[in-house]
């Protein structure tokens, strides 16, 4: 068979796909994509226009008869701003718990899910490295959920005028930004927890109980003083404590989200890489 | 003379269990080679570990040359391999799947998934979720066959196919061996077995208990039979049957005819013969049943021995 074998090479050259599994997984998952972003036009397209009224009386009366611990606990403190009424609507609240979902249940199908469903094991039956089908799955996922928020992006630039928000493009690019750091951190859990234990259930509560837990110790810090540092450990507070839809990039919180994702990605590739694959 | 697989003491345990127990295989290049076993002997714990999806836990496989390890993604390029318990779903079409997996283990010749699927009789434009148990099995042969790689590694292929199909594969099998590769395939069917392998080696609680090539094997049948016999009694079946060498388990008693109920071990001609001495009402000889094949193999060599 040696013949065969330099004309494969030969042939190789030219014709092997580029990034096949990466390919494969953004294609097989583009109704879910989409739906994703229907569920984001419908948060910005509901929310934002709404925004012109806030500043009335009737919605004043109201904010003002809730309690004030509620208050906190969403943000929404700067909620009579355009920056801030964005923030505690989309990026702090619908948009993130719609890409918190997505994020924990793509993450955990990549590896995990795969593996259980029986697909691993004939993937890496096939000429795929461990590292190369990690590597790959991830960037299938960080892709789609960057264009699910380049999407959201570009929404609420599109109604920023009408809806009187008054925002900075760049800001928005900021905090988008933050919102990508923040859902690829989760994703990265997923990912690891679902390259280490092989249990898609496991990944799932792993990944969503670390973007949960930052958002409930952000609520609760900001409650008093004395409980403010539970914001530094908050993975959602690195995102939005320093209120990039008014402030900017924020590059030390970028830095520890992104970074850290890369951390635990890089746990998920080397895990995957060290175990047995099991059905 | 050049081994395609080459295993030494490669043993696979998983706590105190031991599933693969100190295996040393050796497969010639052009040869194709049986693994066979009762469920849970160790084939598939032992293919995957020559296909790098699980480790072994001592011991070492050298597959087309290097250790699978090390060959990596590179030496997968050279081998096609449907896993043991093959689970396909999802939306998308046959012929899109099987396309992705030639990207990755390509090149695939222009039209070779498309002959296999009409050798195969499977229609390629539906999605994977909707095919039954048989034709998904049917999308695995393609997607281990279309790249014609040197090696295949076929765990329990022809599960789930009706007949036809299975006959449709031994021919694959024949074609893939006179093409010079090289095939190990798994089976717990016997038969399967005996009609396509050159070599056998037979695995029952993860070792070896027999090798060899088929005809030398003297793997013996193990065959249940069922007869009725009218225009006799039992005193004279009885009488005629006991006598026989490779029949057990002989139990005779009066029905409305004489119903004989025995287990043939290995050569079923001398009984067949001494039943056609009265006259049959009905008769069945079952399939040979290869956990039994095995442990009587087993137990003569322990006697032996």
């Amino acid at each position: 068979m040696t013949h065969t074998a330099e004309t494969r090479d030969h042939v190789d050259a030219g014709r092997r796909a580029l990034l096949p599994v990466f390919r494969r997984a953004v294609l097989d998952s583009w109704r879910s994509t989409l739906g994703w972003a229907a569920g984001l036009a419908a948060a910005v397209m509901l929310y934002l226009p709404l925004y012109p009224s806030i500043g009335t009386t009737q919605m004043m009366d109201v904010l003002d008869s809730m309690p004030p611990e509620l208050i906190k606990a969403l943000g929404y403190e700067q909620i009579g701003s355009g920056a801030g009424y964005t923030q505690a609507t989309i990026f702090g609240l619908i948009g993130f718990a719609l890409l918190t979902i997505a994020a924990t249940t793509w993450s955990s199908a990549a590896i995990a899910g795969a593996e259980e469903s029986g697909r691993l094991e004939l993937m890496l039956g096939h000429a795929v490295s461990r590292v190369q089908y990690a590597l790959e799955s991830t960037l299938a996922l960080v892709v789609r959920l960057a264009a699910l928020i380049a999407f959201t992006m570009a929404l609420i630039l599109v109604i920023n005028d009408s809806a009187q928000l008054e925002l900075e493009p760049v800001n928005v690019l900021a905090a988008s930004l933050a919102f990508l750091g923040l859902t690829v951190l989760t994703a990265s859990v997923g990912l690891a927890v679902g390259a280490v234990s092989g249990r898609r259930a496991i990944a799932t509560a792993s990944a969503a109980g670390v973007a949960i837990a930052g958002y409930v110790m952000s609520a609760i810090g900001n409650q008093s003083a004395d409980l403010e540092w539970l914001h530094r450990f908050s993975p959602y507070d690195w995102a939005y404590l320093n209120s990039p839809l008014t402030e900017g990039f924020d590059v030390g919180g970028l830095g520890l989200l992104f970074g850290l994702a890369a951390v635990v990605i890089g746990l998920a590739v080397v895990a995957l890489d060290r175990r047995d694959v099991t059905g | 003379m050049t081994l395609a697989i080459q295993t030494s003491a490669l043993s696979k345990s998983y706590g105190s269990v031991t599933a693969v127990h100190s295996l040393d295989l050796a497969v010639e290049q052009g040869t194709v080679f049986g693994l066979i076993g009762p469920n849970g002997a160790g084939k598939t714990t032992t293919l995957r570990m020559l296909l790098d999806i699980i480790r072994p836990s001592s011991g070492s496989a050298t597959i087309l040359g290097q250790s699978p390890r090390a060959g990596g993604a590179a030496q997968r390029r050279r081998i096609g391999f449907i896993p043991g318990e093959l689970r396909l779903d999802g939306r998308v079409k046959g012929l899109a799947l099987l396309r992705h997996y030639a990207d990755i283990s390509g090149p695939v010749a222009p039209g070779a998934i498309e002959a296999l699927a009409e050798r195969l009789n499977l229609d390629l434009t539906r999605p994977v979720r909707a095919l039954s148990k048989g034709n998904r099995q049917k999308l695995g042969l393609i997607q281990a066959f279309m790249h014609r790689p040197e090696l295949l590694v076929l765990d329990e292929p022809t599960s789930g196919l009706d007949p036809l199909i299975q006959r449709e594969f031994l021919q694959m099998l024949r074609e893939a061996r006179d093409a010079g590769q090289t095939v190990l395939l798994s089976s717990h069917v016997l038969s399967e077995i005996q009609q396509s392998a050159d070599q056998v080696a037979v695995l029952a609680a993860g070792r070896i208990v027999a090798e060899g090539d088929v005809a030398s094997l003297r793997l013996h049948s193990v065959r249940r039979l069922r007869a009725g016999i009218a225009e006799s009694d039992v005193a004279t079946v009885r009488d005629r049957l006991s006598r026989l060498e490779h029949v057990r388990d002989l139990e005779i008693f009066e029905g409305a005819t004489v119903r004989v109920l025995a287990t043939v071990n290995g050569d079923i001609d001398e009984l067949v013969k001494a039943l056609a001495n009265f006259r049959l009402t009905d008769l069945t000889v079952e399939e040979p049943d290869l956990e039994e094949s095995v442990l009587d193999l087993y137990g003569r060599q322990e006697v032996a021995s």
